[in-house]
């Protein structure tokens, strides 16, 4: 890659910004497959972010080997940010993942992207970006559904509400995607020693 | 295709503007209206079938959620609203969202990207990302029906029985495919110029027109008018 490198010696180069693009659209996919069994469905759309996390994380792991660089997690993250963006997602889970990528990047960064358990973080922050809708709900729960009604919001909904949605639910949401998103990526780690440094592709 | 074209980067600002009026949507009818301006817009650029199932799929909601909102009672209701809640602010997201990608190539995009200057780490790697996601879900054909050969096929037993096995066999050819692709495409781009330092130029011609600032003033409108809750 001597020549290639040369007009950006000393960050991402051109191999860097494909790979990039091109496990991020797989990130994407995983996230979509994992999250499309939870989204339409009412009593389980909280539980969203968990399955976005499910099957990510080896992607993620073999993505940060290969391109063991800052910016990398953060395009990563700003990338799903935007295409979830552009296809309408809520705006709180496409802040979510650009701020979760950032930091993750930050925090892969601190182990120079090759402290196995440092990158298994940036992975469960990158994750945790997903939760940023229910974030928002959580926060302001009571004028969320408001406009459903115009306004004239009935005591006993508000407090249906409140036993419905409960504020551990947004704890097991929290952790759920912790956890999740760290098993993820912990497989992701088992399969990278396995099977793609014995191939020879990671950088 | 028919119908007056719009620049890019219209479209990409008035997809903001729908997830501001979203954010800040007063009552359930102004959403409505929303959906309708959208249509109108999906009219105008030619979209009709996309406008027609659009709304209709909205109405859809629409009854659903009135039909939530007054006959159930308790924790049935509490559920569906906070569910429809979410249905309802991310659709006129969605279908403006579902418009823009319809009506704009991926090279227009990339002009617009390159004109409202975002730096080439986001762009050339989102271009890239537009261009595999289709060939993932190829990758995936081949990649089952290969494991069906072998009997390992990703079918719910298989899941059940031996997980390991078949995340193993999804994971690695798929991951493997795209690590050699990225070594192809970066070659690829690299020979077609893409380190050039030079202004990117582009066969897809894109002016903001008298048209364009039209359609945004018409969402701006909407938006106060929502901001100030006339509706």
């Amino acid at each position: 890659m001597g020549n290639q490198t040369r007009t950006n010696k000393k960050g991402l180069s051109i191999k860097d910004l494909v790979t990039i693009g091109i496990f991020t659209a797989l990130l994407f996919v995983t996230m979509l497959v994992g999250g499309i069994v939870f989204a339409p469905n009412p009593v389980l759309t909280f539980y969203m972010p968990l399955g976005a996390a499910l099957l990510g994380g080896p992607v993620m792991m073999l993505l940060i080997a290969k391109v063991p660089k800052s910016g990398a997690i953060a395009i990563a993250g700003i990338l799903c940010g935007v295409i979830w963006f552009a296809t309408g997602m809520h705006w709180a889970m496409d802040l979510g993942y650009i701020v979760g990528g950032i930091i993750g990047d930050l925090i892969a960064g601190i182990g120079k992207y090759k402290n196995k358990f440092l990158n298994m973080l940036a992975f469960i922050c990158l994750s945790l970006g997903a939760t940023g809708t229910y974030i928002c709900y959580f926060a302001n729960r009571n004028t969320w559904s408001n406009y459903m009604l115009n306004g004239g919001t009935s005591k006993s909904y508000i407090d249906a509400m409140n036993t419905a949605a409960k504020n551990w639910m947004l704890a097991v949401i929290l952790i759920g995607t912790v956890v999740v998103a760290g098993m993820s990526a912990w497989i992701g780690s088992i399969l990278l020693k396995k099977q793609f440094e014995k191939a020879g592709i990671t950088a | 295709m028919m119908g007056v074209r719009f620049d890019p980067r219209t479209k990409l600002l008035l997809l903001l503007l729908c997830v501001i009026c979203t954010m800040f949507a007063p009552s359930l009818r102004y959403e409505l209206v929303l959906v309708c301006l959208i249509a109108v817009f999906s009219l105008l650029s030619g979209q009709f079938g996309h406008a027609f199932m659009g709304t209709l799929f909205y109405g859809m909601i629409y009854a659903g959620t009135l039909l939530s909102v007054t006959k159930m009672t308790g924790t049935t209701q509490a559920i569906f609203a906070a569910f429809l809640g979410l249905v309802n602010k991310v659709y006129p997201c969605g279908f403006m969202a579902g418009l823009m990608i319809k009506t704009t190539k991926t090279g227009e995009f990339m002009a617009a990207f390159y004109k409202i200057h975002i730096p080439n780490r986001i762009v050339i790697p989102f271009a890239v990302m537009l261009r595999y996601l289709p060939v993932v879900k190829e990758d995936w054909h081949y990649i089952k029906d290969a494991m069906r050969m072998r009997d390992i096929s990703p079918s719910i037993k298989n899941i059940c029985l031996r997980p390991i096995m078949v995340a193993e066999c999804l994971y690695v050819p798929l991951m493997m495919a795209a690590s050699n692709t990225a070594d192809e495409l970066s070659i690829a781009a690299v020979t077609r110029g893409i380190e050039n330092p030079n202004p990117r130029t582009s066969l897809a011609q894109i002016k903001f027109l008298l048209r364009d600032l039209i359609a945004v003033f018409a969402f701006s409108i909407y938006l106060v008018i929502g901001l100030i809750g006339m509706v």
